[in-house]
């Protein structure tokens, strides 16, 4: 049949994406989740709660949006909480964080990690360290396997 | 400066305790192989996000894990330009005798100095515990090691260039 047209395009087609079980990533993106508003943020830390500004950076993480800018963007954000945050006051703030919050914040120091400034990362390295010793090695696994990348 | 090394080392050795569980796991693509999916990376399911622990700009370790391997780069901190050349002349003689290291990669991954590939295979041979061991000692005595043959290479330039100039 083919060699009636001579067309070879056939060739070309990617036939194991037809297949029945070949793996989407999960479609559903909630193009509600804008992340932490700056405002509240920089407000929140120029009262000096620290804690809370933490807080509400966790609770408004964008995990499900898929536009790179928000996520960046609330990156940067929970980075300067994180510096913030002088290294006596972290366990304390880490007391009130559940399970999902500690993951996120979990995520969020790798993230810090990649984009290592002036000082940053050694502060991060504390951060990980505390949370490390809150957590366990748990939390770093659902780090590792978590499609919802932060 | 040097006060972040600990902290740097076990956030590094705690991450690859996460990350060194792997198992077995042969290729969905190809029957009755069995392929490091870290390299191969054909199938997005079966890799993990990759992470990365950073002690300064310079200096940072990447972490790419998958179900049945993980690949472990590293970025040494080479401060000047001998500092290069002896990173670079040592890593390429460690990188020829990789058969040896078993672990070792034959090439770093782009932007970093060293790499190693670790499989279930390895994992099965010998203790996971070990072998996160010998990583994070190998951090540590790499710095060490560069900066005794850059003081070597200095007391060497200078002795020799003493004899060359005793003529004159």
């Amino acid at each position: 049949m083919s060699k009636n047209t001579r067309n070879t395009a056939f060739r070309k087609v990617d036939v194991d994406q037809y297949g029945e079980e070949v793996y989407e990533e999960d479609q559903t993106a909630d193009e509600g989740a804008t992340g932490p508003s700056d405002a509240e943020v920089q407000s929140m830390l120029a009262k000096g709660r620290n804690g809370d500004a933490l807080q509400y950076v966790l609770t408004n993480a964008p995990l499900t949006s898929k536009n790179q800018g928000v996520k960046d963007k609330a990156a940067q954000t929970v980075l300067k909480v994180l510096m913030s945050l002088k290294a006596n006051e972290i366990e304390g703030s880490l007391k009130g964080l559940d399970q999902a919050k500690q993951d996120t914040l979990m995520k969020y120091i790798y993230r810090g990690f990649e984009n290592p400034s002036e000082g940053s990362s050694a502060q991060l390295l504390v951060w990980h360290d505390k949370l490390f010793a809150a957590t366990g090695v748990g939390s770093i696994v659902r780090v590792l396997t978590d499609r919802k990348r932060v | 400066m040097s006060t972040t090394l600990q902290p740097y080392l076990k956030a590094v050795r705690q991450t690859l305790t996460a990350a060194i569980c792997v198992e077995n796991f042969s290729s969905q693509v190809v029957e009755r192989h069995n392929k490091p999916e870290v390299e191969v990376r054909t199938s997005k399911e079966l890799l993990l996000t990759p992470v990365t622990i950073s002690r300064n700009d310079k200096e940072k370790v990447l972490i790419e894990g998958s179900i049945n391997s993980l690949r472990i780069s590293i970025a040494i901190k080479q401060a000047d330009e001998i500092e290069k050349i002896l990173c670079h002349k040592f890593m390429r003689f460690m990188m020829m005798r990789a058969e040896n290291f078993i672990i070792l990669r034959r090439k770093p991954v782009e932007g970093y100095d060293i790499s190693f590939l670790v499989t279930n295979f390895h994992t099965e041979q010998m203790f996971k515990h070990k072998l996160v061991d010998f990583i994070i000692h190998f951090m540590e005595e790499i710095d060490k090691e560069i900066s005794e043959m850059k003081l070597a290479v200095n007391s060497r330039a200078r002795i020799s260039a003493e004899e060359f100039l005793k003529r004159f």
